[in-house]
């Protein structure tokens, strides 16, 4: 395991020859041995296209490149920080919530429309993703940011998970998402409950929510 | 109080009517209470099997199974609670939510604490209030100069009767103890909630220094005399009283 939380705010990253990690520009605190941060202007994996599709999508964040060996710390603005290791499934996540991750996972753009159509485009509008997301694969591990601490909530077939799209952090799994809405008379007089729009999620994986409504 | 799938007979309906006792019993006969856990110290899990719960609007992040969100106006005390509510600006915007499942609830990663009563009251601010149990009536009641001094207001939220409560704070909150030899004095800003048998009154410690502008800055304290508990935040709150 190459990332290990230290406190709930701090993770601590093993550097070794040959394996790259990648990590938001500025999010390190401290390092010790022989490293090397070089900024990524592709702003991550993928040749020349990726990184056009990420400037297109707006899921271009600054990051940089972490070589050499020894030991580096990250944290950012105080955020709580969540580590979530990957074995061959894949993780949906905004790239602003992206502290760090390894090199031997695979980086992509997904567009929210690609799943279920106009709704998954109206989904990452209310949730406030926008219209694409990130998305990493493969085996390795993921620094996400939060505010408030991050709680994982397992989902199965039988049993869906609704989440409240502003404490939406990440999930990971062979999952199906869609917007439901529990809008009626009341919130169209204001009388709402303040829990109109809930993501559900159905499928098998698991999901991370946040213990805050606010975004990062 | 939710009616369950089981036979009631109906004598003891009209009993729970009455008494807080009986119809304490009446509900653990009916298994419909739900139950309370802190996951994290930021994050309340409640799992209910068809009953109900208050919390405050939008604070639900997740849930599985099935729920239903219902807004009650005027804190759900009827006509009488949202006049009262309306007239004293302790208002409080609750949901009603019921159903079958694990339902977790936070707000904007603020602490939180579980208080269980057993029939005594629970003062607590309302903005203070996450969740409650079903069966708690909720209520509201005059504080006097206290309530000015920490900034909300001359009113307070009760909340009374037998069930579990959550309450929020910035930061992990103490829980003193009043005894009758032990008087508890604690900053106005500082205040959380308080319960048991508890007199309170306010003290200043006024003197010409700070007419001066040389102040210690703990111009005012609330004096908590009896037997009972009061919560306290590692935070204080912006209140005229800590600028003297």
């Amino acid at each position: 395991m190459t990332l290990r939380e230290i406190n709930s705010k701090m993770v601590e990253a093993t550097v070794v020859p040959g394996q790259r990690l990648f990590s938001q520009r500025g999010a390190m605190l401290a390092y010790k041995g022989e490293v090397s941060f070089t900024p990524n202007i592709q702003g991550g994996q993928g040749g020349l296209m990726s990184m056009i599709g990420r400037r297109v999508a707006g899921e271009a964040t600054p990051l940089m490149t972490v070589e050499g060996s020894g030991t580096v710390f990250f944290g950012h603005g105080g955020h709580h920080v969540q580590v979530i290791n990957l074995s061959g499934d894949t993780l949906y996540v905004e790239a602003d919530r992206l502290l760090a991750f390894e090199g031997t996972l695979q980086q992509g753009t997904m567009f929210m429309g690609s799943q279920g159509g106009v709704m998954g485009m109206v989904r990452g509008q209310v949730t406030g993703q926008g219209l694409f997301t990130t998305t990493l694969k493969g085996h390795g591990a993921v620094a996400v940011m939060a505010h408030g601490g991050v709680f994982e909530v397992p989902i199965t077939p039988q049993r869906p998970v609704h989440v409240d799209p502003q404490a939406y952090v990440a999930h990971h799994g062979d999952v199906r998402n869609k917007l439901s809405t529990a809008l009626g008379w009341r919130d169209m007089v204001g009388r709402g409950s303040g829990e109109a729009f809930q993501l559900e999620l159905s499928g098998n994986g698991a999901v991370y929510v946040q213990a805050s409504e606010e975004k990062l | 109080m939710n009616a369950g799938t089981k036979f009631r007979p109906l004598w003891q309906i009209v009993r729970g009517w009455r008494g807080g006792g009986v119809r304490t019993r009446l509900r653990r006969y009916l298994h419909t209470v739900a139950m309370f856990r802190l996951q994290g110290s930021k994050v309340l899990a409640v799992d209910m099997t068809g009953d109900a719960v208050k919390a405050k609007n939008g604070s639900m992040v997740a849930y599985d199974g099935q729920m239903a969100f219902k807004k009650l106006t005027g804190g759900g005390e009827g006509l009488r609670g949202m006049v009262t509510r309306r007239l004293t600006g302790e208002q409080m915007t609750v949901m009603e939510v019921r159903g079958q499942g694990t339902c977790w609830f936070a707000d904007r990663a603020s602490e939180i604490n579980l208080v269980r009563l057993q029939g005594e009251k629970l003062f607590v601010e309302s903005s203070n209030l996450l969740a409650t149990d079903g069966g708690l009536r909720t209520g509201t009641t005059f504080t006097g100069l206290r309530g000015a001094s920490q900034g909300n207001g001359l009113f307070t939220t009760t909340v009374e009767g037998h069930g579990q409560a959550a309450i929020l704070s910035d930061g992990p909150a103490v829980v003193l103890r009043v005894a009758p030899q032990y008087p508890l004095i604690v900053d106005p800003g500082a205040y959380v909630a308080h319960q048991g048998n508890v007199r309170q009154s306010f003290q200043s410690g006024v003197t010409f220094r700070t007419l001066l502008g040389e102040g210690g800055g703990e111009a005012f304290q609330i004096r908590f005399e009896g037997d009972g508990l009061v919560y306290v935040q590692p935070s204080e709150r912006n209140t005229i009283a800590g600028d003297v």
